[in-house]
């Protein structure tokens, strides 16, 4: 990975978060050998990389531990006496998932992921052969991961880049996967651009986000901080967002900094567009404030330097989101739920 | 206070110290380069440009009242070019130049007084106007003695005015009037000096009414100005200070140490955020205190890039930005469209050369100082 290795937790790391954050959840390293005896290798290797961020994004966690869970499906033998749609979730499953949760917290998708392969072992008959019921499973995460991972994406970017104007200036902030696959998507429908990048200082994924795009041939302003927000809009034409979730009363959660990002650019009239997995929702859960769904940075976490991973965007500053179902810019994500 | 250089390297505190060994436009001339190079920062550039004045006005050679504020405004120019998005320089000319202006006019008031009850012979016109047509209204067409101590003790020099046309020398009298002016101005130099000084220290004053116990206080880039505020407040209420940075720290690299430290031996907690969007931060923050590099006219406040991205998160969730300023930064100027402008400061920083790839690939802008529109701002906290 891109971060630092650290070192292996010592004492309980959370004793230095502020009172006032204490109920804010955080990502820590667990060595393997202190893991439940029963999770599968598989699962632990994509629990150490996604607590060492090697895994950050959203689906790139999903997609990782839909494949670890392939693995596990597998590998499983129903033992004498069970049947798999009773045995497999409670004694299997859920281990390795309270594991990758101790790694991190989970992301939306994730939960969501789980929820639809639980729901699909429950309507197994107790009477499924084994190896049935297992090919059946097998078969459901490849479709999942197909239809909700690699054609969304392709689908969300499609559509996105059609919002890119010729001639326009589309601004960004930081580095997201669909955001970077529109607009690599748009120049090769031909059209000519400039991308603005407004870089978060703590994560500088703007950076290698620029270069990829100036090895396109794409003209890229970068801002290395949020101090250039107001300058950079001033020439924008609509701003193009990536999201970790959107909640059910149509907040986004996103990386910290893109609630400042899209209240400017609504401020300033400039279209706010975020680019979003129907995966990524969740409709059951509101969100309010930052302080509600985040995580603590866990190589920030002192009082000497504290950082929340995600911020919250009223769906008030969303001019529209664009998922593989449905897009348009007319309506807010509430509705587009 | 200067930042600690190596010593080969024009410091504020150095050019400070030297100003009396140093030829006057070998200090001015240092002074335009320091402000270039922006290595003069925030609240010593007013410090800075006072004693530069007050040079001006005791070493530079001066037989009228328009000369000297020719010789002011000519500086005052050079040092506000030398570094065009700092109000302040322009403030404390202007002040310098009222102050001239008001001594001027209060000795010929007092000499009209003298006149009436004295039957001093008045001295003839010297015509020594320089021929910049100066603002001023208060002409001194005639230099009349005034019959003081001081002008009785002194010595008058008598230099012949350099480069006029109408070489009329000076008389005594008048030279002895324009010495009595200078040490007046000097002492009003020295008094907005002392107004400088103490402006922090006057605001931090107000501080335990603006921070109540148990607050959580953001303080985005915080200046000596909102430093001095939290430790006063420190000093009197419980409470817990966000500190936040436009731009990354190394890893270990605690930002505003020493301000931690002081305020954390008063008991009170700060947090550091590494972070630059606010808005997560806002919901527990209860006020904001952002330090002002100039106040507009209108109100519209010059602030630390990032500042806005601050007060703009407060407004979203109804908190109130409270803004820090010395008098001596209200300026005049309405905020037009080239002071709402940004400044562009060095890149280098964001981008290593070393990484030729990204070099090429980044037109990279860093914007160091912005504007505050007055619509964001609930308070301001001044020294009157």
């Amino acid at each position: 990975g891109r971060r630092p290795s650290i070192a292996v937790v010592k004492e309980d790391p959370r004793s230095s978060i502020p009172e006032c954050f204490s109920h804010v959840p955080m990502a820590k390293r667990i060595q393997t050998s202190q893991a439940h005896k029963d999770v599968h290798p598989a699962v632990l290797a994509v629990g150490q990389q996604m607590a060492t961020f090697a895994l950050k994004d959203s689906i790139a966690r999903l997609e990782a531990t839909l494949l670890a869970f392939k693995k596990v499906i597998e590998s499983y033998e129903t033992p004498k006496g069970n049947s798999l749609s009773r045995h497999f979730v409670p004694h299997v499953l859920n281990p390795q998932i309270e594991y990758l949760t101790e790694c991190r917290p989970m992301s939306f998708p994730m939960g969501n992921a789980i929820r639809f392969l639980k729901s699909q072992v429950n309507k197994f008959d107790i009477d499924t052969p084994e190896d049935e019921a297992k090919e059946s499973l097998l078969e459901f995460i490849d479709i999942f991961i197909n239809e909700r991972i690699t054609l969304a994406e392709v689908v969300i970017s499609k559509n996105a880049a059609e919002l890119i104007d010729e001639d326009g200036v589309v601004l960004t902030y930081g580095r997201h996967r669909l955001v970077e696959k529109t607009i690599l998507r748009a120049k090769a429908d031909g059209k000519n651009f400039a991308v603005s990048i407004i870089d978060d200082p703590y994560d500088q994924g703007g950076k290698e986000l620029a270069k990829t795009l100036q090895q396109a041939g794409i003209r890229v302003f970068y801002s290395p901080n949020l101090g250039g927000l107001r300058a950079h809009l001033e020439r924008a034409s609509n701003v193009l967002l990536g999201t970790e979730a959107i909640f059910a009363n149509g907040s986004l959660l996103a990386p910290a900094g893109t609630a400042d990002v899209a209240m400017a650019a609504s401020a300033a009239n400039v279209k706010v567009v975020a680019l979003c997995e129907t995966i990524n929702f969740d409709r059951e859960r509101v969100s309010v404030d930052s302080l509600t769904y985040n995580e603590i940075d866990p190589e920030r976490c002192s009082v000497e330097s504290f950082r929340l991973m995600f911020d919250n965007t009223h769906s008030k500053y969303i001019t529209g989101v664009i998922t593989e179902f449905e897009s348009g810019t007319d309506f807010a994500p509430a509705q587009a739920i | 206070m200067a930042p600690s250089q190596t010593s080969y390297a024009p410091t504020l505190g150095k050019l400070l110290k030297s100003l009396n060994s140093q030829p006057l436009e070998a200090s001015i001339e240092s002074l335009v380069y320091l402000l270039k190079r922006r290595q003069v920062k925030g609240d010593d550039i007013a410090n800075a440009i006072a004693h530069m004045l007050l040079q001006v006005v005791a070493k530079s050679k001066w037989q009228s009242v328009d000369q000297l504020l020719a010789k002011v405004s000519n500086t005052g120019l050079r040092l506000a070019q030398s570094a065009p998005s700092e109000q302040v320089i322009g403030n404390v000319v202007r002040r310098v130049m009222g102050l001239i202006r008001d001594e001027a006019s209060e000795d010929r008031n007092a000499d009209d007084m003298a006149d009436s009850v004295s039957d001093l012979s008045q001295l003839p016109t010297t015509p020594t106007m320089p021929s910049r047509p100066g603002p001023t209204p208060l002409r001194a067409a005639t230099l009349p003695m005034s019959r003081s101590m001081f002008n009785l003790l002194c010595v008058s020099e008598t230099v012949s005015s350099p480069g006029t046309g109408a070489s009329t020398p000076m008389s005594q009298g008048a030279s002895a009037n324009m010495h009595a002016l200078r040490s007046e101005v000097i002492d009003g130099i020295e008094e907005i000096m002392d107004e400088i000084s103490q402006a922090d220290d006057q605001i931090a004053g107000f501080a335990d009414i603006q921070i109540h116990p148990g607050d959580y206080v953001l303080a985005y880039l915080p200046s000596p100005t909102v430093e001095r505020f939290l430790v006063k407040a420190a000093a009197k209420r419980r409470f817990t200070v966000f500190l936040a940075s436009g731009d990354r720290q190394e890893p270990g690299e605690v930002p505003h140490a020493a301000l931690c430290k002081k305020l954390n031996g008063l008991g009170v907690n700060t947090i550091s955020l590494a972070s630059n969007g606010l808005m997560a931060y806002m919901p527990r923050v209860n006020k904001v205190v952002i330090g002002a590099k100039a106040v507009y006219a209108n109100g519209g406040v010059s602030t630390e890039s990032g500042c806005s991205i601050a007060a703009r998160a407060a407004r979203e969730y109804s908190k109130p930005v409270i803004v820090l300023s010395g008098v001596y930064k209200f300026c005049p100027a309405d905020p037009s469209d080239d002071v709402t402008e940004f400044e562009r400061g060095d890149s280098s920083a964001f981008v290593d050369y070393a990484d030729g790839e990204a070099v090429d690939a980044l037109e990279v802008e860093n914007i160091v100082a912005e504007y505050l529109p007055p619509q964001y701002v609930d308070v301001y906290v001044t020294n009157l």
